[in-house]
């Protein structure tokens, strides 16, 4: 077969390349990974229409579909106009025009979401709802970035993994005076979390707070409401984590205790990160690299600029990732090839 | 008589009435529920006839009121001693029928069971008057008509809650005087007749029946089932169990307090005694005891009713989704087949 193919340009329009020749796979976006099933159709119908009749869920909570022909990138383009309009703008409040020409730009990856807390009993927060909110400060833009929200540290979400990993935390309160001392807020946090709980010799319950990674377990198994959510709700956020076949590496805490509002804020700041980084010309580089390249202090003063931090929010001081190098002394090479960040001269 | 107010009156009159009285009602704490985002419904001191939550059954029981989870009771000092305070103020209380009977049954034992009076309960109990909250539909859990507790007249004050205005029947004459203002209505409060949920409470009628039936395989069920956290005791209308608790301030034994705090016999440890024997060890032997205190128990005692009220707050609040309608309704085929075995 006789192809001209400009597979790069496909690739950022979300269709990736095939073993088959001249046949690629849409991958839809579906931010924060809940919308309404009635977009099953859409599926089925591209990949009945246009595709090979399967489907499959993307690592990445997209949906996608594989086995569509060159030729027919096109028309598939123009049937998923309504979906993205839908999805992106009436959903996800995102300022785009959107076009017949399909996706803009794969840069900022889907935000994947766990159920969270419409339906999970252990999630603090509502996950899709706040990755909606992401969706509106990362896209479209072709800046990569990879983020993952889970509604509870459990991270049932694998944040961990992604650049940026969110999970819903809450700060408890202790109502003593309803505490009938059962010690089942005890034997949960030392089954599920960090120990932080015990009985004192007067039937009430000391918390070591330091460590208390704010999951819950204590409300869920108290028979009283002895232990109960402050209303507001906080997240821990989780940056550098990557998965790659150079230097996989899980990712450490950045922020605790952050709120919402300030979250928003670091996360209208990202473009603006990358852009330094790379002197505002979008590379097919993953975000990860990105703070490699910055080194986390100039990263942490870029990223948190103008962000109006909560009282209670910590921020790590440093940060020293441990890499799991698929080969020994990896970062070892001539000087010559050590990428920079900033301005070029 | 009868009148019918305005939500802006009512609070008018819940002004007048604070200077005798502490009013208390089921009110709604936002996100304070087992799972994020969820409410609870408890009760508590209430200023205004808004915080009063009429439109769903509260997940906590009204006995909170005038036994409160954590109760001090008195503080000393060497050889001396002093009670805990209460305030001069009278107490109202807005309950339901199920919450009116429960209350009888905790006031016969605190006040009455075993020759004793508990002092504590009783300076509360004797301030207390009812607001009865008329309850006509009920929710998935109420029982009540199979307990015969949806009827009382046991209150000073009945209420129906309309869109934003109440009807009110009042029977104890001390309290016309605070509606002097508000138009008359023909207002009597009415009582449910039928529940979604019916159940017949089985009749265990001689000591081998009991003898078999806490032989009984059903129970054992409980084992894997129950996670023993006692939430149904303390979401439970009647339960009264307590432990006592000195609390001393430093090294010195002799400075403290004494309190009371609620005990449930659905957690491991509550029938330990000394020397390390219990006698429920398992979740399944608590849950049998504890069915048969409100199904049985409590009745052979007392001669007239069940302890239940069927206000079905346990089966709300239990996290593994245990029925105790339908814990009852096992129970009740335990019976028969060991009746029809006995023939």
């Amino acid at each position: 077969m006789n192809h001209d193919i400009d597979i790069k340009k496909l690739r950022i329009n979300c269709f990736r390349q095939s073993k088959v020749a001249g046949e690629f796979m849409l991958q839809l976006r579906v931010p924060g990974s809940l919308i309404e099933a009635k977009y099953l159709q859409i599926v089925q119908d591209i990949a009945q229409n246009w595709g090979n009749g399967t489907f499959h869920i993307g690592m990445r909570q997209t949906l996608n579909i594989p086995g569509i022909k060159y030729e027919n990138i096109e028309e598939v383009n123009k049937y998923i106009k309504n979906y993205i309009h839908d999805i992106e703008v009436e959903m996800c409040d995102v300022d785009m025009d959107v076009n017949e020409h399909g996706y803009p730009t794969i840069g900022a990856r889907n935000i994947m979401s766990c159920i969270g807390n419409s339906h999970c009993i252990k999630a603090n927060v509502n996950t899709y709802q706040l990755a909606r909110k992401i969706e509106k400060l990362i896209f479209p833009s072709h800046y990569h970035i990879k983020v993952s929200i889970a509604g509870c540290p459990n991270d049932c979400a694998k944040g961990h993994f992604n650049d940026f990993g969110i999970m819903g935390i809450a700060k408890m309160e202790y109502h003593q005076e309803r505490c009938i001392g059962c010690g089942a807020c005890v034997r949960a946090c030392e089954h599920h979390a960090t120990r932080v709980l015990s009985l004192n010799k007067d039937g009430k319950i000391d918390k070591d707070t330091c460590c208390c990674v704010g999951c819950g377990e204590c409300v869920i198994a108290c028979p009283t409401s002895a232990w109960t959510r402050q209303e507001k709700t906080f997240y821990r956020v989780t940056l550098g984590g990557r998965t790659g076949k150079q230097y996989p590496r899980m990712g450490k805490i950045f922020l605790n205790w952050i709120s919402e509002e300030a979250l928003l804020q670091v996360f209208g700041n990202w473009q603006k990160f990358s852009a330094w980084v790379m002197d505002n010309k979008p590379e097919y580089l993953h975000g990860g690299h990105l703070i490699d390249i910055s080194g986390y202090p100039k990263f942490k003063e870029l990223i948190l600029d103008g962000v109006e931090l909560n009282p209670e929010c910590l921020v790590a001081e440093e940060l020293y990732w441990t890499e799991n190098e698929q080969r020994a002394n990896i970062h070892l090479k001539p000087l010559s090839q050590h990428k920079k960040a900033g301005p070029k001269e | 008589m009868g009148y019918k107010v305005d939500f802006k009156q009512m609070n008018h009159i819940f002004e007048q009435l604070s200077d005798e009285y502490d009013i208390y009602a089921p009110k709604r704490f936002k996100k304070q529920g087992r799972y994020s985002d969820t409410d609870i419904v408890r009760y508590d001191r209430v200023e205004n006839i808004e915080d009063v939550v009429f439109d769903q059954k509260s997940d906590y029981p009204a006995k909170e009121v005038l036994s409160p989870i954590t109760q001090p009771l008195f503080y000393f000092t060497e050889d001396e001693y002093r009670e805990s305070k209460v305030n001069d103020k009278k107490i109202l209380i807005f309950m339901r029928p199920c919450d009116v009977h429960a209350m009888e049954r905790q006031n016969r034992v605190y006040l009455q069971n075993g020759g004793f009076e508990d002092f504590y309960y009783k300076r509360l109990q004797e301030k207390v008057k009812i607001v009865l909250m008329e309850c006509c539909t009920g929710w998935d859990t109420c029982f009540c008509v199979s307990m015969g507790t949806n009827k009382t007249d046991e209150y000073s004050i009945g209420v129906r809650c309309l869109d934003n205005e109440l009807l009110v029947e009042v029977k104890d004459d001390e309290f016309n005087s605070y509606f002097e203002d508000a138009a008359n209505d023909d207002f009597k409060v009415e009582f449910i007749e039928k529940n979604q949920i019916e159940v017949k409470i089985p009749e265990i009628k001689d000591k081998e029946v009991l003898a078999k039936l806490k032989e009984h395989p059903m129970w054992q069920s409980f084992n894997s089932r129950c996670i023993s956290c006692g939430a149904c005791t303390i979401a439970c209308s009647t339960c009264t169990c307590f432990t006592t608790t000195d609390i001393m301030y430093n090294e010195n034994m002799n400075i403290g307090e004494r309190k009371r705090t609620s005990a449930s016999c659905q957690i491991d440890g509550f029938s330990d005694m000394a020397g390390g024997h219990s006698f429920r060890p398992t979740a399944g032997d608590r849950m049998r005891y504890k069915i048969l205190h409100k199904f049985h128990d409590y009745k052979a005692r007392f001669k007239d009713y069940h302890m239940c009220v069927g206000c079905g707050r346990c089966t709300s609040r239990c996290p593994e989704y245990i029925s105790v309608t339908k814990t009852v309704e096992k129970m009740a085929a335990a019976i028969e087949e060991i009746e029809r075995e006995g023939k």
